[in-house]
């Protein structure tokens, strides 16, 4: 057992705070590309790290060996980083103090993928692939991937936690390329959820791939969407993002303290009424869902924005010391070879009661944007997203579609302007850049707002 | 064992459970690492990142497996699940081969550099240092948000069963900036500046710190300007994001035969502007992604891409090669060792012009110049729309002032045919490509005016 490893070798430590972490993750990935398998591909990455902090400054070891003195030598690598940048830095780090825990969390599931049919799955990958190709001739090329991650992670601190947490993510997608008279269009949809396998029956690939393929062979003779500003509805797939994206990232206290827009807001109305924006830890099959982050601490829901009003910030254990507040369990790394830092977990804006008939019924000339492709933000609020395709409003009514463009603005003028919210709430998979990457859920009820669009 | 002797083992290993072919991927890496937060020093890391995969092929069915750990008895293990994987897959058609045999390469000249695999965190600390005080220096106006600054050691070694056994050492410094200016109360937009270097002695931390904070300070004060459609002067960076990225995958011969790219008939024709002229060369002195081979062992060579706007060839790996008849360019890539290669360019090369940003600044009647692109490129369609950052207002040769909340949008295959000036001052970008300022005409400038 891991954890007794780690115990084994921090055993004879006296020299400050340590948290060791054991994570191994195995991966199954199957991808089929035009009919074609690629190769089946699954391995395993294994390691052990230390964090160990002396006289408020951090050092951070890591390690692909599981033997005692090569696990034993990380604390003492990490302890020697931590003396020699010591001088160097100007602010002492506190964490405060927080329980110690001593318990261990599986992923809720029925099909545990470990015990996977990997013949099944590859030719469920090649059926979808045929079903996909055969959509329209204007279908040129496709992918299909399907992919299980499987991590084991064990949590050991001086303090006294000993936790154990096996966290299982499952997900597709599907990426279909149709072309019409020289003219190219691609869309791409996805599935997925942390849980077993029983995500693939209840919702399938099979569907994922059949939107994709509609959206790819309908925009290949579509033209690309105006430029302008316009009311729009966001679909709840691009609300999610943007509840990440642009609004989330402004609350994680490290960039609040840098500054970020909601940086001395708490109390202020920064939204309009009708969005209450959540992190949260727990939140039913998300994929950022864990019951205990990369410091011990157990997850919340925290509450970001209640009715438009900001409530609160995401922390790791240095930063609520740093604001006075209690760690919300947002510390997270990537694997072994990083030290947590401050992410989300799973991000939504709560859902609301219109219909998307509703939704539509007050725009005259707008868009109903749809499929969010890759974000950025800056943490001033300022935000882009691709969309896929933009369904042109008329008085009210859904008309012709236009291949997706580049959204922008500011997440919080874009939040104030929200007018109706609707009851179509979707959490979806995502995956956040920011130093390191993370799974993460993204969440949200497609709304109404007016924004600028980087049309031709 | 060495890590050659490694993969060596591995590919016996195949070979003695009944695979047809096999190839195994070995990778150790050194890093060290110090993150800069909010201005402060938050972490530094040193890690080891290493492991090993076997691609191995039974019937033309493919299995690949990969372990982090080096040890005999998990290199067997992932040759046994490759072996398991292969049969549980179902067969490709258009496999033909892995690699044969080739002249053993030697490795380009500074590629690998003693000083950096020297560093230890303290001295790059003392880099990421040197530059958190250029910034203030620079301007009081300027802060850093976050950073990092990143020492890499690396051996990659790769064997497969006709005979390719190779290994090569190389070393990458690289490291990032975000810098923002405030001005009574206003912040400024987000800059992020970067320097990627094979060697230490070409990296300046003073001069990446002074570029971050002038960038950021320049885009204080912004105004929009209505909308119009014209001259975008392309920095290197976002040169590279849009057209340089755009010509990498329109060149890759994957995306060819997959019809992928809206170039795949077109080689031989006038595709760009003929005052743009680009070379993929694997063998460039000092490249940052230069190698004596690519991720399948075979030699890195420089191939003609555009030469005066006509599409001279494409990028290949040893499979996009058998397929198409030819043979591989050097092209195979993998992200690390538990992925499958691909095919993707080496150090794609924007030839640069003649002229100095600000001589080309100065030829500007209208325009804006945008310092980095965030946004959206779609690289089959060429469609791309996003954010003009640290953008500013050109008039009549001048640089007037910042813009606010503009984009831009356009066709990246409709760009390369307006260019009309490339700049002369060339650098290494984060998408494996050496691009210069690109001046480029009609596109559309989209403000919320």
């Amino acid at each position: 057992m891991a954890l007794d490893l780690l115990s084994e070798c921090l055993k004879n430590w006296s020299g400050g705070y340590v948290e060791m972490r054991h994570h191994r993750r195995e991966m199954l990935t199957i991808t089929v590309k035009d009919g074609k398998m690629d190769a089946v591909n699954c391995g395993v990455t294994e390691g052990a790290c230390a964090r160990v902090l002396i006289d408020g400054s951090w050092g951070f070891a890591s390690t692909t060996s599981l033997e005692k003195k090569d696990v034993t030598k990380i604390i003492e690598d990490a302890a020697s980083l931590a003396r020699a940048s010591k001088p160097l830095k100007k602010r002492r780090v506190d964490l405060g103090t927080v329980d110690a825990y001593e318990d261990s969390y599986e992923t809720p599931m029925h099909k545990d993928p470990a015990k996977a049919d990997k013949e099944e799955l590859v030719r469920l990958a090649i059926d979808v692939d045929k079903e996909v190709r055969s959509f329209s001739p204007r279908i040129v090329s496709d992918n299909v991937a399907l992919r299980i991650i499987d991590d084991k992670l064990e949590f050991l601190s001086s303090e006294g936690s000993r936790i154990s947490q096996r966290i299982v993510r499952c997900y597709g997608g599907v990426m279909v390329v149709a072309m019409e008279k020289g003219s190219i269009a691609s869309a791409y949809e996805s599935i997925g959820a942390q849980c077993g396998l029983e995500i693939l029956d209840e919702t399938p690939l099979e569907e994922a791939g059949r939107k994709a393929a509609e959206r790819a062979d309908k925009l290949a003779s579509a033209r690309v969407a105006p430029g302008g500003v316009f009311p729009v509805i966001l679909e709840n797939r691009i609300v999610g993002l943007l509840a990440h994206e642009a609004v989330g990232h402004c609350s994680e206290a490290d960039l609040v303290y840098g500054g970020s827009f909601l940086a001395g807001k708490i109390g202020e109305k920064v939204a309009s009424e009708k969005v209450t924006l959540i992190d949260d830890g727990m939140f039913p099959r998300g994929f950022g869902t864990m019951k205990y982050d990369d410091e011990g601490v157990p997850t919340e829901k925290t509450v970001i924005i209640d009715k438009g009003v900001c409530k609160g910030y995401l922390h790791s254990r240095e930063t609520a010391c740093q604001f006075n507040v209690k760690p919300t369990g947002n510390a997270r790394a990537w694997t072994f070879e990083y030290d947590p830092i401050i992410r989300m977990r799973n991000t939504y804006i709560e859902a609301g009661d219109y219909s998307l008939e509703e939704l539509a019924e007050t725009i005259k000339d707008g868009f109903f944007l749809k499929g969010g492709l890759s974000g950025q933000a800056d943490f001033t609020g300022e935000f882009m997203f691709g969309t896929q395709e933009a369904v042109k409003i008329r008085n009210g009514e859904f008309a012709e579609s236009y291949r997706g463009v580049t959204i922008s603005g500011n997440a919080f003028e874009v939040l104030k302007n929200v007018d109706a919210v609707g009851k179509d709430f979707l959490m979806r998979i995502g995956m956040c850049g920011k130093e390191q990457v993370n799974y993460v859920g993204m969440g949200g009820a497609s709304l109404r707002t007016k924004l600028l669009l980087g049309g031709r | 064992m060495s890590l050659q002797d490694r993969v060596e083992y591995a590919v016996r290993k195949c070979e003695k459970l009944g695979a047809s072919e096999a190839e195994a991927y070995a990778q150790k890496q050194r890093v060290v690492e110090i993150v800069l937060e909010r201005g402060e020093i938050q972490s530094e890391r040193t890690k080891i990142h290493e492991g090993i995969s076997v691609r191995l092929v039974k019937d033309k069915k493919l299995g690949f497996a990969y372990t982090s750990t080096l040890s005999e008895k998990e290199i067997e293990k992932a040759c046994e699940a490759a072996f398991a994987l292969a049969r549980a897959s179902a067969p490709n058609p258009d496999w033909i081969s892995l690699p044969k045999t080739a002249e053993t390469p030697t490795s380009p000249e500074g590629i690998f550099d003693p000083k950096i695999a020297e560093l230890q965190g303290t001295d790059v600390l003392n880099l990421a240092i040197q530059a958190a005080e250029a910034v203030k220096e620079k301007d009081k106006r300027a802060a850093i948000d976050d950073g990092k600054f990143t020492a890499a050691t690396g051996e990659t070694a790769i064997a497969n069963t006709h005979g390719i056994s190779c290994v090569e050492k190389a070393t990458v410094f690289s490291c990032y900036l975000v810098c923002i200016a405030k001005e009574m109360g206003k912040a400024s937009s987000m800059v992020f500046e970067y320097e990627i270097t094979r060697s230490l002695g070409k990296l300046s931390p003073t001069q990446l710190g002074e570029k971050a904070a002038e960038k950021a300070v320049a885009s204080l004060n912004p105004k929009s300007v209505p909308s119009f459609t014209g001259k975008v002067l392309l920095d290197t960076d976002p040169a590279a994001a849009v057209l340089a990225y755009t010509i990498t995958n329109s060149v890759n011969a994957e995306n060819v035969q997959r019809k992928r790219s809206l170039w795949a008939e077109k080689i031989g024709e006038e595709v760009a502007s003929p005052v743009l002229n680009v070379v993929d060369d694997g063998l460039l002195p000092f490249g940052v992604y230069s190698s004596a081979f690519d991720d399948e062992g075979v030699p890195r060579r420089k191939t003609e891409i555009l030469t005066k706007g006509v599409l001279k060839g494409f990028l290949h790996n040893s499979f996009t090669a058998n397929k198409a008849n030819t043979a591989s360019t050097g092209n195979a890539y993998r992200q690390d060792y538990t992925t499958l290669p691909t095919v993707l360019s080496s150090n794609m090369i924007i030839q640069p012009g003649d002229k100095t940003l600000e001589q080309m600044i100065s030829e500007i009647d209208k325009g804006i110049i945008v310092r980095r692109f965030s946004g959206n490129v779609r690289p089959e369609s060429g469609e791309f729309s996003g954010i003009a950052k640290q953008a500013s207002f050109i008039e009549n040769g001048e640089v007037k002032h910042a813009l606010k909340e503009t984009m831009i949008s356009g066709n990246v295959f409709e760009a390369l045919k307006n260019i009309v000036a490339i700049g002369s001052e060339t650098r290494a970008t984060l998408y494996r490509a050496y691009v210069p300022p690109t001046l480029v005409d009609n596109i559309k400038i989209v403000s919320k005016h």
